[in-house]
């Protein structure tokens, strides 16, 4: 995603271009706030949508125009937001919320959908069986280095990440092709 | 895009799934989502995949659990066990000292062997010694099965000093512990004849065996076994030497010349 593009989609106000800007960049930040910070879907797209709106605000007003400085300012805006949404709801029930929300590990689990569960189980059934092998010995055993994993498949280490991005890679043109089908 | 940078983040990815990233890169890792979203899609699907996976090894495990057995069927085992016990208490001759006093029952994981690397951080850690460390992980997690596998693949892949003697060593000690003594007997015998310049691989070794040979009750050839980890002269020498003189006596040889008695305290 080019944010040069948007940065100029919204100074010369190209409504199309912003739009479909605006719902790549909500996705990434409503996954951000529900991972890194355990925010709750529709909390998260509040705030994703509140920060976009700050975003672009900004850019009109010429304070924010390199691609990096807006990647940034969008993951500080979403988290600022969502604190003081917390903060806002705290005042209103304080005893019912926790004191930190910072602490908590990523909850990368919050990712998993039911639809893609069941669409990526049917990929894996479809999946050949020497990928169905090497993806099942290379996620059932999380500690062990790529070394430990390319020697016992008699591989190179360069050959054994190879190996792992084309088998994610199939399961994904599988998935995506299940879901536009 | 399959250039050197993606693959780079697509490691970050899998070391993200793993918990292996700090703060910094966790971070760094959702700027550059923000910049290819693409890459978050990659992501998604390798939560989704290792939950699958995870589910199925969880499922898998609760179909072979072990079914539970009808209370009585305790009744009767636990009746069987104290009539035995009376009847070996009433036909037992007593002796002043019985050898299984003197026999190790249970080795401790601490005896298992290791990378040399986990003790001295400026050598470099090899593959083998990955896979001896994670046994040894395994077997403090209580997965000896999986231990086994690991010091198997050792010893298919990297029989070369000093892993294969360790791989044998290590498993012996898991086979022991699980009362196989044969299968460990024969660890011990492949680890004592592997060794090179490891006087502790080797004394574990013989001494292991001794006792293993003890268990099933070949006392002659364990006698040999536990003499050689006496003669050693290091951490067994005197449980080797209390081991030597009960065998000795039951053996009905009471010659001592053949080893020399060190001063015990």
């Amino acid at each position: 995603m080019d944010y040069s593009k948007f940065v100029n989609a919204v100074l010369e106000s190209d409504e199309t271009t912003i739009t479909k800007q605006v719902n790549v960049i909500t996705s990434v930040l409503v996954k951000f706030l529900t991972v890194r910070l355990d925010a709750d879907f529709h909390t998260a797209q509040d705030c994703a949508q509140n920060t976009l709106l700050i975003a672009i605000e900004k850019i009109r007003d010429d304070k924010l125009t390199h691609p990096d400085a807006v990647i940034n300012y969008l993951f500080t805006t979403a988290k600022h937001e969502y604190f003081k949404q917390v903060s806002k709801d705290r005042e209103v029930k304080y005893e019912d919320l926790p004191e930190h929300h910072s602490s908590k590990p990523d909850q990368l689990k919050r990712l998993l959908d039911d639809e893609k569960m069941n669409i990526l189980k049917r990929c894996m059934e479809a999946l050949k069986a020497d990928y169905k092998k090497y993806i099942d010995y290379w996620f059932q055993n999380p500690e062990y280095e790529t070394s430990v994993v390319a020697d016992h498949f008699g591989i190179s280490v360069n050959n054994a990440w190879t190996k792992k991005h084309r088998v994610i890679n199939v399961l994904k043109e599988c998935i995506e092709k299940k879901i536009n089908f | 895009m399959e250039n050197s940078r993606e693959l780079e983040i697509r490691q970050k990815i899998d070391a993200y799934i793993k918990g292996k990233l700090n703060e910094d890169d966790i971070q760094e890792l959702w700027n550059e989502f923000a910049q290819n979203p693409e890459l978050l899609d990659i992501l998604e699907i390798e939560v989704h995949v290792k939950e699958l996976i995870e589910k199925e090894v969880l499922n898998i495990k609760s179909e072979s659990r072990i079914h539970k057995l009808p209370t009585w069927t305790w009744h009767a085992a636990a009746a069987a066990v104290i009539v035995i016990v009376a009847l070996v208490q009433f036909f037992r001759v007593e002796t002043p000292t019985q050898l299984d006093q003197f026999v190790i029952q249970q080795i401790s994981p601490a005896e298992l062997e290791t990378s040399d690397g986990v003790r001295a951080k400026e050598l470099q850690i090899t593959t083998a010694d990955s896979l001896l460390n994670l046994g040894f992980e395994a077997v403090i997690s209580g997965n000896e099965e999986r231990a086994l596998e690991l010091f198997d693949e050792v010893i298919a892949k990297h029989d070369e000093e000093p892993y294969g003697s360790k791989a044998f060593l290590n498993k012996g000690i898991v086979l022991y512990n699980e009362a196989d003594y044969e299968s460990a007997i024969l660890a011990f015998k492949e680890s004592a004849q592997r060794v090179q310049d490891s006087r502790m691989i080797s004394e574990k070794a013989f001494w292991y065996l001794g006792n293993a040979l003890i268990n099933i009750g070949q006392l002659e050839e364990a006698r040999e076994a536990v003499l050689k980890a006496y003669q050693l002269d290091g951490m067994f020498r005197n449980p080797a030497f209390r081991l030597l003189k009960k065998l000795n006596n039951d053996l009905g040889n009471s010659d001592y010349e053949e080893f020399d008695a060190p001063k015990l305290n």
